[in-house]
């Protein structure tokens, strides 16, 4: 399980150009629960996942997983845990490494690194079966370097890779917004079967409303830092992406007004 | 893997055709040595050098190229390295254990870099020029205050064989071949070290730790994201790489029968030189040849050195010119030829 207890951060903190990516935020995440994310560019989402991920410091708050406070661990040690695909497709893998050797590593995983061969040779079938799922043929390709592929090929390689060992919690951060509207569905529709087959818990980042109501046992939409909308259960049944696209309109243009007269948080 | 996809490219098949190409450079460069070694002393006494030289150019290799640090801290390990040897070797302890030592103290000077690039968060370039400005003078007390320790009739790895070396040369090959039988013996016995060396180095950078310290020097972000501590494998791979330059001072000051505070001067060009060389003229693909080819350019450059020197027939005064000289050309030529290519390809779309 996942707790944020009042967490806040802030960028250029007591300066003009002051940005609250996220302000008191508190948030729980029940173990095998599937938690989607919406918001506006610059609500502070993947700011969100920083924080959780230990890629940036919090202010002030607590972040509890699986009942160890996990705030001030540093990212490495919590990445033993934590699974996570970023939305920058050249952050999550190495590109001059072949697609094995990433995986590889990604095999690793809360092991440490000691002097076992990185490639061994009967992971290749383990590795092959992963990849072929995605049915993008990248399990045809194991010894291309990783840098010869897309952005869309990378994400799909980084989601192999934060769930090649079970993590006990999932970030996805728009995985599949460098993948074309085809490859997207169907790594959208691998990443439900993964969460459901290994009981993932999972975080997903998406600007897709479609999928956000496809998805998530609950859906939370973000604003200026902040959690506005934490929508499960029965509403979150009944929910059709037309309601969401609504009120994620409603929330912008309340603010559009409200910013004419109060200077609030820079927004992008 | 043995699977070729759709358009008949398959992956091995790829790796296959460049490795086929870095071994027939590879041949190719051998031959030329090969000739030039064949013309006379200078060449043999060149490649010699070079040997011993050529850890410090694998150092550089492992830290400007895999873990893409900016490290200059090899000027102040090569020394180091030498500096212990020979201090051990005069008060008449084995010169292996003196080799092991230089080695250990190349390491410490590698993990002092990364501390003080961890710790204080001083960027590569100053923290390790910090380290060699400290190392000068913990070579100079190593060496009891003293600049220069000359290892006349010490028994170093070389002397102890050189006697028995030249009465087989003599007795193989006849009288004339005396002259060269110093030499080569360096290239034996350094080749078959640093040949053991590269080895046990090659399989090193195949390990889940090597792996590590690869992807370390390209994607840090990644690595912490595997749920490895990027700064643990900066620490492991400075101190291997300074630990070679170590055993590399050890190997040189055995060859030249002295050392010197000096010795480390220049060296971080030369180690850059070595690498660029290599890269130029094997276009390695994957560690183990990019291993190869750093000693490779090592030794190119030396011997293009030699020649240059005794072609123009130069003071030693003028080493470090024509170091730089040589680099300069070694490394302009490619870039000018893009340029040349460029400049034609514009002019051609101009014509159109
Ligand atoms: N390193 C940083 N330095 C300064 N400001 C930052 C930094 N990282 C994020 N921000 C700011 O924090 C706010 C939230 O950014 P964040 O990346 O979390 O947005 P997001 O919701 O993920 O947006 P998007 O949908 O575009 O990905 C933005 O206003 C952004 O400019
Ligand atoms: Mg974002």
């Amino acid at each position: 399980m996942l707790t944020l207890d009042d967490v806040s951060v802030a960028f250029n903190a007591g300066t003009a150009n002051e940005i609250r990516a996220l302000q008191q935020v508190s948030l729980s995440v029940d173990d095998g629960e599937f938690v989607t994310v919406i918001g506006a560019n610059g609500a502070g989402k993947s700011s969100l996942f920083n924080v959780i991920a230990g890629t940036a410091p919090v202010d002030s708050g607590r972040i509890v997983l699986d009942h160890a406070d996990i705030t001030w661990w540093p990212e490495y040690r919590r990445s033993q845990m934590i699974g996570r695909v970023f939305q920058d497709p050249a952050m999550g893998t190495c590109p001059g490494l072949t697609i094995r050797e990433n995986l590889s590593l990604a095999a690793i995983h809360g092991r440490g690194a000691g002097l076992r061969q990185g490639v061994k040779k009967d992971q290749d079938a383990w590795f092959v079966e992963r990849l072929a799922h995605e049915h993008l043929g990248l399990e045809y390709r194991l010894d291309s370097d990783v840098g010869m592929l897309s952005g869309g090929q990378r994400q799909a390689i980084t989601l192999v890779m934060a769930t090649l060992i079970k993590p006990r919690l999932l970030l996805l951060d728009e995985h599949t917004a460098a993948l074309d509207p085809h490859a997207a569905g169907q790594i959208i529709s691998l990443t439900r079967e993964l969460a459901e087959s290994h009981e993932l818990t999972v975080i997903m980042i998406t600007h897709s409303m479609q999928q956000a109501c496809m998805l998530g046992d609950r859906i939370i939409m973000m604003h200026q830092g902040r959690i506005e909308f934490d929508i499960a259960g029965e509403e979150r049944r009944k929910l059709r992406p037309a309601d969401l696209v609504e009120r994620f309109h409603a929330l912008e243009d309340d603010a559009e007004i409200g910013e004419r007269d109060r200077p609030g948080p820079a927004r992008i | 893997m043995g699977t070729v996809n759709a358009s008949g490219q398959g992956p091995l098949r790829h790796g296959r055709d460049a490795s086929l190409h870095f071994a027939h450079r590879l041949v190719i460069l051998a031959l030329v040595a090969g000739l030039f070694m064949s013309l006379g002393n200078v060449t043999i006494a060149a490649v010699g050098q070079g040997l011993g030289f050529a850890l410090a150019g694998v150092t550089v290799f492992l830290t400007f190229r895999v873990l893409g640090f900016v490290d200059l801290t090899v000027d102040g390990a090569f020394p180091m390295g030498g500096a212990i040897c020979a201090v051990l070797i005069f008060v008449g302890i084995s010169p292996e254990v003196a080799m092991l030592a230089a080695f250990l103290l190349g390491m410490a000077a590698g993990l002092a870099t990364a501390l003080v690039d961890i710790i204080f968060k001083i960027e590569g370039l100053l923290a390790s020029i910090i380290v060699v400005t400290a190392a000068w003078t913990v070579n100079l007390h190593i060496m009891r205050g003293q600049s220069n320790i000359p290892l006349l009739g010490k028994e170093t790895i070389l002397s102890r064989h050189s006697g028995d070396f030249r009465a087989w040369v003599v007795d193989q090959y006849g009288a004339e071949f005396r002259r060269h039988s110093t030499n080569l013996l360096e290239i034996i016995l350094f080749g078959i070290l640093v040949c053991i060396v590269l080895v046990i180095l090659y399989w090193f950078m195949r390990s889940e730790t090597g792996l590590a310290i690869r992807a370390t020097g390209e994607n840090p972000q990644m690595v912490r994201a595997t749920g490895i501590n990027h700064q643990v494998m900066i620490v492991i791979g400075l101190m291997v790489a300074n630990g070679l330059a170590g055993l590399a001072g050890s190997l040189v000051v055995q060859q030249f029968g002295f050392a010197d505070v000096r010795l480390g001067l220049g060296l971080i060009v030369r180690g850059l030189a070595a690498v660029m060389i290599g890269e130029v003229l094997l276009r390695p693909r994957g560690i183990g040849q990019m291993l190869v080819a750093a000693v490779a350019g090592m030794l190119v450059f030396d011997i293009s050195r030699a020649w240059v020197f005794s072609a123009l027939d130069l003071p030693p005064t003028d080493i470090q010119l024509v170091s730089a000289l040589v680099v300069l050309v070694a490394l302009g030529l490619p870039r000018l030829q893009d340029r040349w290519q460029v400049y034609r390809k514009r002019r051609r779309a101009r014509t159109e």
